[in-house]
């Protein structure tokens, strides 16, 4: 206030010679607040627009048949078999078969298409089954896989906590609804052996369960929702637990249950024995036995392909037809028709 | 601008008069001594005077309730009554209060609230989410906020401290003691010495200056820089020293604490003696003292209780039009959240069922999953989605714009070098964030004219003394009308007697140095100049010479006239309250000077409805004079008869003195006879002490002697226009902004100054509606009141729809020409009545420029606010005036001019600017960018959110509507906080469409911001489409492909793998997005654009990384390893962002070479120009008219016809309050009311956020 009035009273004619007296208020230039700083301003011109998709072709169009070839190469043998597996006269009512104690061993023939190469992956896809319900994924308690101390740490996994007020190890929905059909493989009468180790995730099975935990009180309830447990072996060696655990993200999932350590050759006949005893009937869900070998890109999904080679043809087929338009009706770059106000003089 | 400011009736010639309310028990207490002539010099106020009707009270006369007696000098007799302390504080909160309160505050905001609520759902059992991810961002943003509160809480603490602890002079002991202000007390007796602050209210006892006066200052209260004169009572002038004011012993009655700055009842008790006490004895704190060695005062209100802080108040404060669309955009995605969550519930309540065996949905299953009720599963559903979806609404977007138009204002606006004025060495100020994009949009300019378009340097530049013109020289006006009409403007030859100081620039032979002595009328030109001399209200500072005398005034006209007078040998240097000495240099030998103390009996003042200002002096051989000096129009009413010739010949001077765009003034005076004065002077002091009605009795006893006037002359002084400011005017012109100046000064000086302004030019069609036609006036001359109202309202309707319909016949018309609308105040009176302001709105919506003339500040403000709510266009107000500050408050935004005028217009706007042509870089520079960054900021808040929600949206449909969240909790948290909050800050800060100088340069760019280009519904939808488009594709494209083995060890992956790879697509994407969105690309943008997407991969990298033993669910564990373990992460990311983007760049490619926005195409021709500031030669682009061109046109349409008005152009500084509030248009029209914004510079409001 005190500059102003100084400014006031004593500009008597000497205005201009005043502001060096005074301290200025001018303030020193800098590019931030003079909001000059240094920019590129880049203009999406028809020729940055026409050489954006042709790049984007030139390098989706190769990945895209890449991907392509590498998903054609992997031979997939895919068998649904929940209903075959029921004996014809028990299809009326499927519930109550899966539901029964009578053996449901069940046999399945499969027709190698194409050379297979070892290892060929052994997967169980199952339809219609919400591994992703938020009261199935919350089910569990990491706390207690973890490590045998905080075995009653199983306040997350209503309902399958307790069994007669024991805690459950391991327990949740997830666990207590452990898939719990079995296949064995046969060549010639020779069997196959499927290797189940190795099929969960090192870092799941290495931290997330630990080796002192042993199956308690699993399954003991009136209603079993799926395998039993081995009570010997430590939580981190079930790995048909730990693949299952691992919770998948749509109703459709495969999980993988084994790998089979030998080439299979073309046309080759292979029995499968397996214990249909998973219910999936009461809510009208697939089963499917898969076989599949795996290239660098895993298991067979043309999807990335396709999308690589859709998008990379569709760029080029952009490219191409905005250089048409680009040559037959050219727009001048800054044409100063194009303003509004030249347009429409007037301006309203 | 005003005339006589608002001073306080200061007693030059009277006593002091004083009012005590009526109180039970009291006599009404009335001292009226007036004594005339130097009688006042040689009276003691303790010797009753016979005249005096004062009415001694004892010390026991009982106290009326809601009076406080204090004590002086008496701390004991004092303490039972416990008065508050000194000390002040004006922070908000304390230690104790800060977290309620601020929390509190924090929560009356509708988003906060609305997050608050979603945290609180989220820690329920129904929620999907931790309540981490709700309450993380929601303790980020409160933090955020209260830091900022802390900060300026601490720092109003800071002040609040050093305020408290200032040291004041104390009487202790017969001695100064120098104690701090906080520990003053009520009673306490204190000494200020020059420059400095009063510490608290204070009754002014004594002075070093005779008579008992002091100068202050109240900037701090009012802005007005202009010194004011207190004075105390003679009686107690004595008590200056230390031992004789420890002898005073007084007992002070006064009024409760009150918050009325101009107002004050009390008395003083001294030995028996009663006094009365008016605001002239109370130096209120905030003030300063000048020109004053020190005083000596007793403490009356301290602290809170003083009068400024009790003005203390919030100002209500301004929203943007774009914030205001921004709520319904926000109500929108209410209303989608709304459906998305419908829909979901809908679906959970069909999905639940008890054959999915493997959910437990047993008998004793929770609620939200009990098949058996449905219905209460799609309800508790609902409230899960609301809590899933909650990101829709983006919660950091308040912070970040509220962060960006925080910088904005305080960085860009406030430190622009463009917008530095060097003479004045002031720079632009925006004094809210709030609007600033709203200077982006502004369609309507509503401009003060003096002292805005024009300097408000007002220099003396011709008059007409006793019917002859004197002065040579043009002004800017006639030469700009010259030019116009191809005369070439020979430069005056200055001759040797010219003179140009600040407030002079005349120059005429024939009165400088006293020649003026051989002139045919010298007596008229002694009365001329002894008017000039003393007929005013200026205060002289500085030394007494000629050269160094400095004059402070209300306003700059009057400082000018008195410059005059100097100039012309008649140097007024010093004025004490009855006496004003005026040096003449009239005698009869050259270069002799005479002192001559004229008394000043009586003030007349000045106010908008007398128009006219008056002093009665007596010089000092006894003769009685009333000199006056006012518009024309009320002088010519008053004058006595006969001396037609010179009323003739003035009246045409006045006319000539207006057309050239002068502003005149008129000068008279009266011989009064002593009866005659004695018999009207007690009249007055009646009137001046009466307590009802008295501004009304006092003009009414004013009225009885200003008659019988005897002219002298007239006054032209010239206000030249401000630099640059027709090419300002022609700018936004051309950038689609409509300007009207509304002004005081008649119709042919606004029409003149339009044209010079280049408002109007010769190619528009102008419709003039004056009320100074023929047939009103002679109306006038016989009707009465209702007549004439009734006349006038006839033809101005009728006048109106002929405009009206003629326009519109233009709009039809091929070749339209551009309209302009002049009409005056007194039909504008008419024209805002109900019934015509349709009429009036059409008619002027159809012109480019428009001219009201003569309008009061109300009028101002009316019309402002016509335009605002009629036509629903964003108005903006400028002006610099005390008078301009109802139209500042009316528009949406208000622009004050900090010059010469005050503060008033600076206090009551919302940006102030030195200069008018400042207002290019703010609207077209400033306000056009901040429009565009905000809306994209907007724009870009919403898309990210939608996307982001939508993705979770289309998970819903796959997880049995049970609402299970697809992405981990911290990364949603994280989302809007780190991972994509910081680049579009930046964008809000940077972006730029083109520079600076090409949008000036191109100034009908700023017709995007008219019309909305970049915030309209359309745009949004646009953003949304490629929402949908893009969260479709992100949660397609990654599950889909994710749904078989993914390297050769043919593991699957799993829910978090998934989402933590479409989480990585969404944040690159994002973020890409926004690069795309960018005009320019500073490498803050490459900074903050990869650093959020790095910040991103670092914190899931740790993250993922560790197990913690807190109960954390630990889905994430170690997956973006697992996923980066495989091809699919890197042809997945290499595929969906920009099968994502595609849709959007291909939406450019077309939108930019088929339909390309006018600031593409200026790109494009200036694609190659280096950086800023080139000096390049651009490209000129329109149809303009050359200057010259313009100016060959114009000679035709001048206007000839000059009007039997003249050039009065002094505004009034009040402006009708009551009339105002009955308008419903809002503004602060008391002065207390701007001092109460004034005062609220040491509380500033926090920053909302």
């Amino acid at each position: 206030m005190n500059s102003n009035v100084a400014s006031s009273s004593g500009g008597g004619g000497v205005d201009g010679s005043s502001p060096p007296r005074r301290n200025s208020k001018r303030p020193k230039y800098s590019r931030f607040t003079q909001q000059e700083l240094p920019a590129c301003k880049p203009i999406l011109t028809p020729k940055w627009v026409i050489s954006a998709f042709m790049l984007v072709s030139f390098v989706f169009i190769p990945i895209g048949v890449a991907s392509l070839l590498a998903s054609r190469d992997v031979v997939e043998i895919v068998d649904r078999y929940e209903t075959v597996c029921i004996p014809e006269d028990k299809r009326a009512d499927k519930l109550n078969y899966i539901q029964s104690t009578e053996n449901k061993t069940c046999s399945r023939t499969l027709i190698v298409p194409k050379r297979m190469k070892q290892p060929i992956y052994v997967y169980y896809q199952l339809d219609n089954f919400y591994q992703n319900h938020r009261r199935y994924v919350k089910s569990r308690s990491d706390e207690q896989l973890r490590d045998s101390k905080n075995e009653n740490d199983t306040s997350a996994c209503d309902p399958e906590d307790d069994s007669n007020g024991l805690p459950v190890v391991p327990c949740g929905l997830i666990a207590w609804s452990l898939f719990n059909d079995t296949y064995s493989f046969s060549r010639n009468n020779q069997n196959l052996t499927v290797n189940k180790k190795g099929i969960s995730w090192k870092s799941d099975r290495e931290h997330k369960f630990g080796n002192d935990v042993y199956p308690k009180n699993f399954q003991n309830g009136t209603l079993r929702g799926g395998a039993l447990l081995n009570t010997t072996q430590p939580l981190s060696e079930q790995e048909d637990l730990i693949v299952w655990m691992r919770t998948a993200a749509l109703p459709t999932f495969r999980k993988l249950y084994g790998k089979i350590e030998v080439d299979l050759e073309a046309n080759e006949t292979i029995q499968v024995t397996l214990q249909n005893n998973y219910n999936t009937y009461s809510f009208d869900g697939k089963k499917k036995l898969v076989l599949s070998t795996t290239s660098w890109l895993g298991g067979k999904n043309d999807f990335l392909g396709i999308a690589y080679l859709t998008i990379g043809g569709l760029c080029f087929f952009l490219s191409m037809a905005f250089t048409v338009v680009y040559l037959v009706k050219p727009r001048r770059l800054g044409d100063p028709s194009y303003l509004s106000w030249n347009i429409n003089p007037a301006g309203h | 601008m005003q005339f006589l400011s608002t001073i306080p009736p200061s007693g030059f010639s009277l006593r002091i008069v004083s009012a005590i309310p009526k109180m039970s028990g009291w006599d009404r207490v009335r001292s009226s001594r007036s004594r005339l002539g130097g009688l006042s010099r040689n009276s003691h106020a303790s010797e009753p005077q016979p005249s005096s009707r004062t009415v001694r009270l004892g010390r026991v006369q009982p106290q009326a309730p809601g009076y406080r007696t204090i004590y002086c000098n008496d701390r004991e007799a004092n303490l039972p009554v416990r008065f508050k302390g000194n000390s002040i504080a004006t922070t908000k909160y304390s230690i104790f209060t800060f977290l309620p309160k601020g929390l509190f505050e924090q929560f009356r905001r509708v988003a906060n609230l609305y997050f608050l609520m979603i945290s609180i759902l989220s820690t329920t059992p129904i929620s999907p989410v931790h309540p981490i991810t709700n309450v993380a961002p929601l303790s980020l943003v409160l933090f955020v906020s209260l830091v900022k509160e802390a900060f300026e809480d601490w720092k109003r603490l800071q002040n609040d401290k050093a305020i408290n602890s200032t040291l004041i002079g104390v009487l202790q002991d017969q001695k100064w003691e120098h104690i701090p202000w906080r520990k003053l007390q009520v009673g306490d007796i204190v000494r200020v010495k020059q420059d400095g602050f009063f510490p608290a209210d204070l009754l002014f006892l004594a002075s070093t200056n005779p008579d008992g006066i002091c100068y202050i200052e109240t900037a701090n209260l009012d802005g007005e820089t202009n010194l004011k004169i207190r004075k105390a009572l003679e009686r107690t002038w004595d008590f200056l020293t230390p031992d004789k004011a420890s002898k005073f012993k007084g007992e002070m009655q006064c009024e409760q604490p009150n918050n009325s700055l101009y107002t004050f009842t009390g008395n003083l008790i001294v030995e028996n003696q009663t006094l009365p006490l008016s605001p002239n004895q109370i130096l209120l704190r905030g003030c300063s003292l000048r020109n004053t060695e020190y005083i000596v005062g007793a403490v009356i209100f301290t602290g809170h209780e003083t009068k400024v802080m009790m003005n203390a108040m919030n100002v209500p404060s301004k929203r943007s039009t774009l914030e205001r669309k921004l709520d319904k955009l926000i109500l929108t995605l209410f209303g989608a959240l709304f459906l998305m969550c419908l829909i979901g519930a809908v679906g959970s309540g069909v999905f639940i069922s008890r054959k999915y065996y493997y959910l437990g949905l047993g008998e004793s299953v929770e609620n939200q999953f009990n098949p058996s009720n449905r219905f209460l599963v799609a309800t508790l559903t609902m409230f899960t989605l609301i809590t899933l979806y909650s990101t829709i609404i983006p919660i950091s977007l308040y912070v970040s714009i509220e962060t960006v138009k925080f910088i904005q204002s305080t960085q860009f606006i406030n430190k622009d070098l463009h917008m530095y004025h060097i003479e004045t060495n002031t720079l632009a100020l925006a004094r809210t964030s709030n609007l600033n994009e709203e200077l982006g949009q502004v369609e309507y300019i509503f401009s003060d004219k003096t002292g805005t378009l024009t300097r408000n340097l007002m220099d003396f530049f011709k008059c007409s003394i006793g019917g002859e013109v004197y002065g040579t020289g043009n002004t800017e006006t006639q030469k700009g009308a010259a030019q116009r009409n191809g005369i070439i403007v020979e430069e005056v030859w200055k001759s040797a007697t010219a003179v140009h100081e600040k407030g002079f620039n005349f120059d005429d032979a024939r009165l400088m140095r006293g020649a003026w002595r051989n002139e045919r009328n010298p007596d008229t030109c002694k009365e001329f100049f002894r008017c000039l001399a003393i007929c005013h209200t200026v205060l002289p500072e500085g030394d007494e010479s000629p050269e160094k005398i400095t004059y402070q005034a209300a306003s700059p006209d009057e400082a000018a006239l008195v410059t005059a007078a100097k100039n012309f040998g008649f140097l007024f240097y010093r004025r004490t309250p009855t006496m004003i000495k005026v040096r003449e240099s009239h005698v009869e030998k050259m270069g002799k000077t005479q002192d001559v103390s004229y008394e000043i009996l009586n003030v007349l003042e000045f106010n908008s409805t007398r128009k006219r200002q008056s002093v009665v002096c007596r010089y000092p051989d006894g003769r009685l004079v009333l000199y006056c000096k006012g518009a024309d129009s009320v002088i010519y009413e008053r004058l006595a008869d006969g001396n037609n010739e010179i009323k003739k010949s003035t009246r045409e001077h006045l006319e000539q003195f207006g057309s050239a765009g002068l502003r005149t003034l008129c000068l008279a005076y009266r011989d009064l006879s002593c009866n005659l004065y004695e018999s009207w002077n007690e009249k007055f002091i009646q009137a001046k002490s009466s307590l009802r009605d008295r501004e009304k009795k006092l003009d009414e006893v004013a009225d009885l002697i200003e008659n019988d006037l005897i002219l002298i002359g007239s006054t032209a002084i010239e206000d030249k226009l401000q630099d640059g400011v027709p090419s300002c005017i022609e700018t936004l012109a051309r950038a689609g902004i409509k300007i009207w100046v509304l002004t005081g000064d008649k119709m042919e000086t606004a029409i003149n100054i339009a044209y010079a302004c280049k408002l109007i030019n010769n190619d528009m069609k102008q419709f003039i509606i004056s009320s100074e036609t023929e047939a009103i006036r002679e109306v006038e001359n016989q009707g009465g009141q209702v007549e004439i109202a009734r006349f006038i309202k006839e033809t101005v309707e009728q006048e109106l729809k002929k405009c009206l319909k003629e326009a519109q016949r233009y709009l039809c018309a091929v070749s339209r020409p551009k309209l302009a609308l002049i009409i005056d105040g007194k039909c504008l009176t008419y024209a805002l009545e109900p019934s015509l302001r349709g009429n009036l709105l059409n008619l002027s919506l159809n012109c480019s420029s428009v001219v009201c003339c003569r309008v009061s500040p109300l009028q101002k403000a009316q019309v402002t606010s016509l335009v605002k709510k009629g036509a629903q266009k964003i108005t903006l107000s400028i002006g610099d005036g005390a008078n301009d500050v109802s139209m500042i408050q009316a528009a949406h935004v208000g622009i004050g001019i900090s010059g010469l005028e005050g503060m008033q217009a600076v206090m009551a706007s919302d940006f102030a600017i030195a200069q008018f042509r400042f207002l290019t870089d703010l609207l077209l520079v400033h306000g056009r960018w901040s429009y565009l960054r905000i809306c994209k900021v907007v724009m870009y808040f919403f898309y990210k959110n939608l996307t982001f929600t939508l993705t979770q949206f289309w998970f819903t449909f796959q997880t049995g509507f049970s609402g299970q969240r697809f992405y981990d909790d911290w990364n949603q948290s994280l989302y809007n906080v780190i991972f994509t909050a910081l680049p579009v800050i930046i964008v809000g800060l940077f972006d730029k469409d083109v520079s600076a100088s090409l949008s000036k340069k191109y100034p009908e760019l700023y017709k995007e911001g008219i019309r909305n280009s970049f915030f309209k519904w359309r745009v949004v939808g646009v953003w949304a489409f490629f929402s949908l488009y893009q969260s479709l594709v992100f949660y397609h494209f990654v599950t889909t492909s994710s749904s078989n083995g993914h390297n050769f060890s043919g593991k699957m992956f799993g829910l978090w793998d998934v989402s933590t790879m479409a989480f990585t697509c969404v944040v690159v994407t994002v973020n890409l997005r926004l690069l795309m969105a960018c005009n320019s690309i500073t490498r803050w943008h490459h900074i903050s654009v990869a650093g959020s997407i790095l910040a991103w991969f670092v914190f899931i990298f740790i993250y993922s990384g560790i197990m913690t033993p807190y109960d954390r669910q630990e889905n994430v564990f170690f997956v973006i390893y697992v996923l980066m373990s495989t091809f699919y992460f890197y042809l997945t990311l290499l595929l969906v962002p920009i099968v994502a983007l595609l849709g959007d760049f291909i939406y450019h490619g077309l939108q930019r070479w088929f339909f390309p926005y006018d600031y593409q195409i200026i790109q494009e021709i200036h694609r190659h120009d280096p950086d800023d500031n080139s000096r390049e030669e651009l490209l000129e682009i329109g149809n303009q008219l050359t200057p010259e061109e313009q100016r060959s046109y114009a000679i035709s349409q001048l206007p000839r016809e000059t009007s039997k008005h003249t050039g009065f152009a002094f505004d009034s500084p009040g402006y009708e309050s009551f009339f105002a509030s009955q308008q419903g248009v809002y503004a602060p029209q008391k002065p207390w009311d701007v001092a109460r914004r004034a005062s609220m510079r040491s509380q500033r409001t926090p920053k909302k956020i």
